[in-house]
């Protein structure tokens, strides 16, 4: 357990802090939009923009882990940023790193407890009644009706791996931030920024009572997913709905391959196949390879899966994918006992192996 | 007349080009016979057989799929059968997720020299999925 201290600082002090006592080139963090509904990640360099900051803004447009590939993939910043990222976010990106799809050096990483997000389209800065009941929630360490099902079920909602990373459940918003520092970097960022630990804080009990609920909920949906999907009718009648748009993979973080299989010209057949198939079968549903799609990501990435629950925001037609993808993907994680985000210099499961290991899947 | 005696299932055989193959060729060349029905399908290793082409076939008309290739510890690419028991595990766990048959997707080692074991693999595989039947996911259009 990391010691908490009380900073002394709101969240807007402790940005201004950050800007004005470590050398940074941004922070990236939720942002207002000009609109004034809507917020998004955003990387700011001007001090006096902050206002606009809303790290705790409970919606995830793009699971940020991707914003970090991108301004990070070929090479490390050269001048330190901090980022702000919820814990399925940096999970998303530890296995990006493994990957090497992104860098964590000269990135101070700032991580939040997470009570969960809305689907996008289910949330706006101006929707008072809502975002009041959030920090209810919060306070209380309470799920929050109408967040996303995977966020009600999840029970990794303190970062992991962060620099410095911010205690909230339990605590009011506007209360000055309780912090902890993991890492080395961390902790050189406590002394720049003149943190001391001399206001010990203690962990809020509402953090194990979120635990507790959040495990409940997930072994129900688990439940759930397993009974509608059972058998070849189950799984056909889950993606019956699926048009192919493909927009699971696009949001998804861990879906990092330029060229996707699925995307590729092997799936670009010469129209005699698809009358091969038709002859064969009788009739041929269009557009094909569905279930095909969905089975072949997760044997893909299904390893990885952070459960960030992006895949089930983008889909158009409401098919459960991240709770599919979340049941399922801790089945094949078990087998290796791997943990998604756990730990940045443990190898991929499907790069490694031991000489004599699961045996019983041989025939 | 009894339909399971009538049914000729489709089994695609995923087999390495070195062990795999050469297991066939050992039983060509000892004069062993195996189901005609089974069909050969040559990979450069069982590492590079994706999940997704054993997904395919089961989706697209397969029956079964088995796989063989080098013995732990004698693959031609020092590692391709390990991350080819990762793979068939993981998609068996899939399977099994799903309702579907794990049991339709076979992984057994057969050497270069074991042109016995080759035949009998295939035709003990052969037995066994006549026993299981027809694919259900296979006969669905709606896929």
């Amino acid at each position: 357990m990391q010691t908490l201290i009380d900073s002394r600082m709101t969240m807007p002090d402790f940005i201004a802090a950050l800007f004005d006592k470590l050398d940074l080139a941004g922070v990236a963090a939720m942002t207002k939009l000009p609109s004034g509904e809507k917020a998004a990640y955003t990387l700011l360099t001007d001090k006096d923009d902050i206002e606009d900051c809303v790290p705790y803004f409970p919606a995830m447009p793009a699971n940020a882990a991707r914003a970090v590939s991108k301004f990070t993939r070929q090479a490390p910043p050269s001048k330190q940023v901090a980022v702000f990222l919820r814990p399925c976010e940096l999970r998303a990106l530890t296995e990006l790193v493994k990957i090497k799809q992104a860098a964590v050096d000269n990135l101070l990483i700032i991580g939040f407890d997470c009570a969960g997000v809305f689907p996008f389209s289910k949330i706006r800065l101006s929707d008072e009644l809502k975002l009041k009941e959030y920090r209810e929630a919060v306070a209380k360490g309470k799920n929050c009706e109408g967040i996303r099902p995977v966020c009600s079920a999840c029970t990794r909602f303190v970062p992991e791996g962060a620099d410095i990373a911010i205690s909230f459940i339990g605590r009011n918003l506007d209360e000055p931030l309780v912090l902890s520092f993991p890492s080395e970097k961390g902790k050189e960022a406590a002394k720049t920024l003149g943190l001391d630990s001399s206001s010990k804080v203690e962990a809020s009990p509402a953090v194990d009572s979120l635990a507790e609920e959040r495990g409940g909920a997930e072994k129900k949906l688990t439940e759930k997913i397993e009974e509608a999907l059972s058998g070849t009718d189950g799984l056909i009648s889950v993606f019956d709905k699926c048009i192919s748009c493909h927009a699971c993979s696009h949001v998804c973080p861990i879906c990092y391959c330029k060229n996707c299989y699925f995307e590729s010209q092997t799936f670009e057949y010469f129209p005699e196949s698809y009358f091969t198939r038709m002859r064969e079968k009788g009739a041929l549903r269009l557009p094909v390879d569905r279930v095909l799609f969905h089975l072949g990501r997760l044997s893909h990435m299904g390893l990885s899966c952070v459960a960030c629950g992006m895949c089930e925001d983008a889909c158009p037609v409401n098919i459960p994918v991240s709770q599919i993808f979340k049941t399922a993907g801790a089945k094949a994680q078990a087998l290796f006992g791997y943990i998604p985000g756990k730990n940045r210099d443990e190898p991929l499961p499907l790069l490694t192996f031991s000489e004599r290991e699961l045996e019983e899947f041989e025939d | 007349m009894d339909e399971k005696k009538e049914f000729t299932p489709s089994i695609i055989y995923g087999l390495c080009s070195w062990c795999g193959t050469g297991g066939s060729e050992t039983a060509g060349a000892m004069h062993l016979q195996y189901a005609d029905n089974i069909r050969p399908f040559r990979v450069p290793c069982t590492g590079a057989i994706d999940p997704v082409y054993i997904l395919r076939a089961l989706i697209e008309g397969a029956d079964g799929f088995a796989v063989s290739g080098c013995h732990p510890g004698d693959c031609h690419f020092d590692s391709g059968n390990y991350r080819a028991r990762r793979r068939m595990a993981v998609l068996k766990t899939l399977l099994e997720t799903f309702g579907l048959d794990s049991e339709r997707v076979w992984l057994r080692w057969v050497g270069h020299g074991e042109g016995k074991r080759f035949a009998d693999t295939a035709n003990e595989f052969n037995d066994h999925i006549k026993k299981m039947g027809k694919n259900p996911l296979a006969q669905r259009r709606d896929t």
